[in-house]
């Protein structure tokens, strides 16, 4: 039996948390807060399956992850988040890429919006994973279970993320004249 | 030399090994390491930034106040005297009906209260993608036209507002809302843009609380809110019109009244 105050006490304290991961997926606040809300009456729903003294935050996130998957297939954008597209996209092997010699400093000039807009623009699958990862800090071994993949896949899709993250924060630096013909 | 792998990256990352010898010798692989951490640390900080917003706590409160009956009758069900009763239940089978009696009607309340949350929250999609443009909206704005549209797929008519004073019908579409087919027409008004879908649900089926008592005409407005959207309802011999934007109650009841004979 779902215990309303229980839930309140135990789930809505990691709002902040879902509500980050929702913008992290959504790219934008108006969707991310509609996402949030529909993660909570679901949790609410099947709040008697959580098993008290495990990991909530986790718990929240892997409803959060369905719900989202649900309404891409519902709006028919299923392409975006399929797995095995994603897996398909050519990866470069980290040898043929440039490393920017001043890393800190060329980052220094984007800010918080273009970061997360950058994230925004990737894989569904690839955003969440690095922001579990990079942002909650979430082990490789958790981040599996809310995604449902393999630890291996948790890896790779990581390190896919950073390079397509990396892509698209170059060619920021490319509009802002940040950089020149850097790859 | 092989330098190190992905994998290996993310391990160090994680903390999961100790960076291997290799990162000594390798200038390569150490910026590799810098730039990637560099870039995780960006993104950590960019979040820093992100917070929701107290009126979505708030919203979320409400919404689950749905049930908000349901410690108050869990509260009743544990005084003292439940207390003894739930210790001396293996004793009777009249106890074993008493509890059944209590939670039987627990669980239908929660159940309800939940779907009424899943329709609330399935209006505001059918409103949302009515915003957008996609093939399967109808654009116009002559209501024979409209009626035609809906008449061909629906198999009724609905009613439609009198339109003026800064309000115009943009268009129509079906959708499915509880696995059922229903029409939706969209109306722009000055403040804002309203999705009025009808259904053939009642508004406390689907978790509309009482706005109003009844009008001069005999009809009850019912009003509901998820994410940015406010919804308010009638009902109109078989079906609730549900009107449904990021306006106030107030308008869309006023878009509702121009619904009425």
């Amino acid at each position: 039996m779902a215990d309303r105050s229980e839930f309140e006490s135990i789930a809505l304290e990691h709002l902040e948390t879902v509500y980050r991961a929702a913008v992290a997926l959504c790219g934008n606040r108006q969707d991310a807060e509609d996402l949030v809300q529909a993660t909570f009456v679901k949790a609410l729903e099947r709040f008697d399956l959580f098993e008290a003294g495990t990991n909530c935050k986790a718990w929240l996130l892997q409803i959060l992850r369905n719900t989202w998957i649900d309404r891409l297939r519902r709006q028919k954008f299923t392409e975006q988040a399929l797995p095995i597209a994603e897996e398909l996209i050519a990866e470069a092997p980290h040898r043929d890429e440039t490393v920017w010699s001043n890393a800190q400093d060329l980052l220094e000039n984007f800010s918080d919006q273009q970061v997360i807009k950058a994230l925004s623009q990737l894989p569904d699958e690839q955003r969440l994973t690095l922001f579990l990862i990079d942002v909650e800090q979430f082990s490789q071994e958790q981040v599996a279970e809310i995604t449902d993949v393999a630890v291996g896949t948790v890896k790779s899709r990581t390190s896919r993320a950073r390079t397509a993250l990396k892509k698209k924060l170059i060619s920021y630096a490319k509009q802002m004249r940040l950089m020149g013909g850097e790859k | 030399m092989n330098h190190l792998t992905d994998e290996q990256f993310e391990d160090i990352m994680q903390g999961e090994v100790s960076p291997p010898a290799h990162l000594n010798r390798c200038k390569d692989c150490r910026e590799h390491l810098v730039e990637k951490q560099a870039m995780a640390e960006k993104l950590r900080l960019a979040f820093r930034s992100v917070q929701a917003d107290t009126a979505l706590a708030d919203r979320i409160r409400r919404q689950l106040n749905l049930t908000a009956t349901v410690p108050q009758i869990a509260e009743h069900a544990e005084r003292p005297w439940m207390h003894r009763l739930h210790r001396r239940l293996w004793s009777g089978l009249a106890a074993a009906a008493v509890l059944l009696a209590v939670l039987i009607p627990i669980g239908l309340y929660l159940t309800t209260a939940s779907n009424a949350s899943a329709a609330q929250a399935e209006l505001v999609k059918i409103h949302q993608r009515n915003l957008k443009p996609h093939s399967e909206f109808y654009n116009s704005t002559d209501p024979e036209k409209l009626a035609e549209y809906f008449k061909n797929k629906l198999g009724f008519t609905p009613a439609f507002p009198c339109i003026g004073q800064g309000m115009s019908i943009r268009g129509c579409c079906v959708a499915h809302f509880r696995s059922r087919i229903v029409g939706s027409y969209v109306v722009d008004t000055p403040q804002g843009v309203i999705s009025v879908i009808i259904v053939t649900d009642t508004p406390q089926s689907i978790g509309m609380t009482r706005m109003s008592e009844q009008t001069d005409h005999g009809h009850t407005f019912w009003s509901g809110s998820f994410a940015r959207c406010n919804m308010v309802t009638v009902r109109l011999g078989d079906y609730s019109y549900c009107a449904v934007g990021e306006v106030p109650h107030e308008i869309l009841a006023q878009l509702l009244s121009r619904l009425l004979p």
